[in-house]
This record gives C-alpha cells, sequence and structure tokens, in this order.
C-alpha cells in the first residue's frame, strides 16, 4: 500500500531527513520519501504489518501531524 | 614567495573579516536550521551553534584545500570576469532574502529556497548516521564558500596557481583558511549566541540579517556590472567600445592627464575623481602595505581587472570618455567603491 500524507510542522529539510527515520523504527515500511518543499510523505508499506494509525501516532510522537491525502 | 606560514598569518590577520563579509550570509543561513530545530523542540535557552559553525569551517577548509590543489595542478587562473561575480552575487542575494522570507512563512513558494538534498543522499546519510543532527546544510554551505571568495582568498588563489604545485597550493589554501577559521567563529558565534537568548525571536532577527545581506550582496554586484546604484544612478559608460587595453605597466602618455589613485585597506582614496573628457587618462595605482580586498581592482565598465602588488605602482590607461560620463570602480567583489567624473 501506498499513501501520501500532508505534514504540519515541517519547518526546513531536516524534518524530511526525521521522519524518514519512521522507515528505521516501524516494521513494513519498504519505502519512505518526505519532502519539505511540498510538506508531505509518501509511504510505501505491508498492510499485514502496519497500519495508518501507527504511522499517524509515530509521526506525532516526532511532532509532525499527518493528515491523509492520498493512497493506492 | 609567500610562505605557508606569512598565508596563515594573513588569513588570521586580514581574511577572517574580510572572508566573514562576503560570507556571514551562508553562516546565517547554516545556523539558522539548527535555530529552527530548536525553537521546534522547545529548547529553552542558547542554542547549540558550536556543531553547525564548525561543520560550515570544516567543509570550508576541505573545499579550499581541495581548490588550492587543483589550482596549483592546472596552473592556470580561474578568475571569474566582473560580470561573471556580478551574476554570482545577484544569485546569493536573492538565495539569502528568498531564505529570509521561508523563515518568515512570507509564502510556501519560498521553501524552494531551502536545500533538501535528493531521498537517495538523505536515506545513504540517514544508513551512516542515526542521529538527526543539523549538519548536512552547514556542510553544504561552507562548501559553497569556494564559490564566492573575498578579494584576499583570490589573492591566495592566484598565488596558488603561480605555485604550479598541486602540494604547494593545496597546503596554502590550507594554511590560509586555517588562519582565518578564529576569527570567523568567534565573531559568528558570539554574534549568534546573542541573538540565541531571544528564542523564537531569534527567527526573526537571522531572516533581517538575512535581508540585509542579501541586500548588500545585491548592491555589491550592480557595482561590479556598472548599472544604476543608489550611490551612481545612470552612471555607466558610454565609450567602452575602444580597443586600447586599458592595462599596461608601460610610462604613461604625454599628450593625458594624469590621475592618482591611493589603494588602502580600507578602500579608496581619493573614492571621487575628476578627469578632463575626451582624451586618454592615466592612472596610477598606488598600493603601499596593502593586504585587503580592495587590491584587486575592478573597473566594471571596462571590464578589466587587475590584482595589484601588496605595495607598488600599477599604470593604467583608460581610453577616451564623453563629457558627464560617470566611471565606476570597486574592489573585486563591489565593497570598496570610487568614480571617475569626466568633464
Amino acid at each position: 500500500m501506498k499513501i501520501i500524507f500532508n505534514v504540519k510542522n515541517m519547518h526546513c529539510g531536516n524534518c524530511a531527513m526525521i521522519l524518514e527515520t519512521l522507515e528505521d523504527e516501524l516494521p513494513g515500511i519498504t519505502r519512505i520519501s518526505a519532502s519539505y518543499h511540498k510538506q508531505q510523505l509518501v509511504v510505501e508499506f505491508e498492510e499485514s504489518q502496519l497500519t495508518v494509525d501507527a504511522i499517524i501516532q509515530a509521526a506525532r510522537q516526532k511532532g509532525y501531524d499527518l493528515v491523509l491525502n492520498n493512497q493506492y | 614567495m609567500i610562505t605557508i606560514f606569512t598565508a596563515f598569518i594573513t588569513g588570521l590577520t586580514a581574511g577572517g573579516l574580510s572572508c566573514l563579509a562576503v560570507q556571514g550570509g551562508l553562516v546565517a543561513s547554516s545556523m539558522a536550521s539548527q535555530v529552527e530545530q530548536n525553537i521546534k523542540q522547545g529548547v529553552k535557552g542558547k542554542a547549540n551553534l558550536t556543531h553547525p559553525l564548525l561543520l560550515f569551517l570544516f567543509a570550508k577548509l576541505v573545499m579550499h584545500t581541495i581548490l588550492g590543489f587543483l589550482l596549483g595542478w592546472l596552473g592556470t587562473i580561474l578568475q571569474l570576469t566582473p560580470l561573471s561575480r556580478a551574476i554570482l552575487q545577484f544569485a546569493i542575494g536573492i538565495f539569502m532574502i528568498g531564505n529570509a522570507l521561508r523563515m518568515l512563512n512570507v509564502h510556501p513558494i519560498f521553501r524552494y529556497f531551502a536545500f533538501e538534498p535528493p531521498a537517495f543522499i538523505r536515506r545513504y546519510i540517514r544508513k551512516r548516521s542515526k542521529n538527526s543532527d543539523q549538519w548536512v546544510t552547514p556542510l553544504v554551505l561552507g562548501a559553497m564558500t569556494v564559490l564566492i571568495p573575498c578579494g584576499i582568498t583570490q589573492s591566495m588563489m592566484t598565488l596558488a596557481v603561480a605555485a604550479g604545485n598541486p602540494l604547494f597550493g593545496a597546503a596554502l589554501m590550507f594554511a590560509f583558511i586555517l588562519g582565518t577559521s578564529p576569527v570567523f567563529f568567534l565573531v559568528a558565534y558570539f554574534t549568534t549566541q546573542l541573538g540565541a537568548k531571544l528564542e523564537k525571536g531569534f527567527s526573526t532577527f537571522v531572516a533581517i540579517l538575512l535581508i540585509a545581506l542579501g541586500l548588500f550582496s545585491i548592491y555589491t554586484g550592480t557595482n561590479l556590472i556598472a548599472l544604476p546604484s543608489p550611490s551612481g544612478i545612470g552612471s555607466t559608460s558610454n565609450n567602452t567600445n575602444l580597443t586600447l587595453n586599458p592595462f599596461t605597466k608601460s610610462e604613461p602618455v604625454q599628450n593625458g592627464a594624469t590621475l592618482t589613485l591611493n589603494v588602502e585597506n580600507h578602500g579608496y582614496r581619493p573614492n571621487h575623481l575628476v578627469a578632463p573628457a575626451n582624451q586618454i587618462i592615466t592612472l596610477n595605482l598606488i598600493t603601499q602595505n596593502t593586504v585587503s580586498c580592495s587590491r584587486a581592482f575592478v573597473i566594471p565598465a571596462l571590464n578589466q581587472q587587475i590584482l595589484l602588488p601588496k605595495t607598488g605602482t600599477e599604470v593604467m590607461q583608460i581610453p577616451p570618455q564623453n563629457s558627464g560620463t560617470v566611471m565606476r570602480f570597486s574592489c573585486s567583489m563591489g565593497m570598496y567603491t570610487g568614480d571617475i567624473t569626466f568633464n
């Protein structure tokens, strides 16, 4: 599954790198890419291992609010 | 020939402030993201600005050492023309102002002024370093300083070329940049530490600083291409297509006026000259223990530049100019300026 989130509270390019560390912390993420320019986070993951809510919660703990934009 | 130790002393005494004047905006940019991150994480008190500043200086040192190696190896002068340097100054100015407007959240479009490394590089960095410190931006900006050398740095670059030896060129640039680092660090560090006490207001402070430096960069750019500027509206030469080589060490011509310009560490004296129109002018450029960037003398309207000796006299001939022409001159970065009025 591929999901695009709009991200709030991104202040600089480093925020993108911080968000991308979710790949190291959550199971089942196959690809992750954040963009400060677009204020977006794209996550591809295995539905059997991870839920959308878990991603949102993990991002919130890092100080970022995710809003669902699109999913494929 | 200048020794490596002399290069270090030159950097320590004059190079630091000279470079800081030109590259201060990049330093401020390199620390801005750290300040933003501290604010976001609710860190109170002073921000840790030592880390990004040291990274900035490290990248600067490495890049200039590599540059010194290449200059010594190539043995050719990579001197930018006044026009290309002016374009670079404009670009830097726009970058600084754009970044300031991004920090002030003026419009989302200004986010594109922030560096965002490609995804594969971010991934590589993340895999190599688990901590998420702000180190990419200072490194990139520190490396970028190689693109905007101050006059003294350019002098060293010329010496590195003249050395014709890659290792000597690298050692020369390394020693010089190492010498500039203490002054660079102290001034930048204490300036920003004072600002950090203002916490969130510091973002605004840095943004305003960036705007001021950006405007200054654009202003110096206008000095290099002889565009009208606040100090000389409509002052460009209208007689620049003569083939006479304005720079020569030959004896002054007999049928023209002679002007004398003292090139000093803090600018040109006098910085307003008057010359008769419609005749060749001989300009004597006199240096006396001059070590600042004023030695890199430029007349943009003639598209000519020259690196003056530390002490000595260079003779330059200016083609006949129409009455009313105001010909501007400056150092190679457009910081020190002056003009010649023909009437």
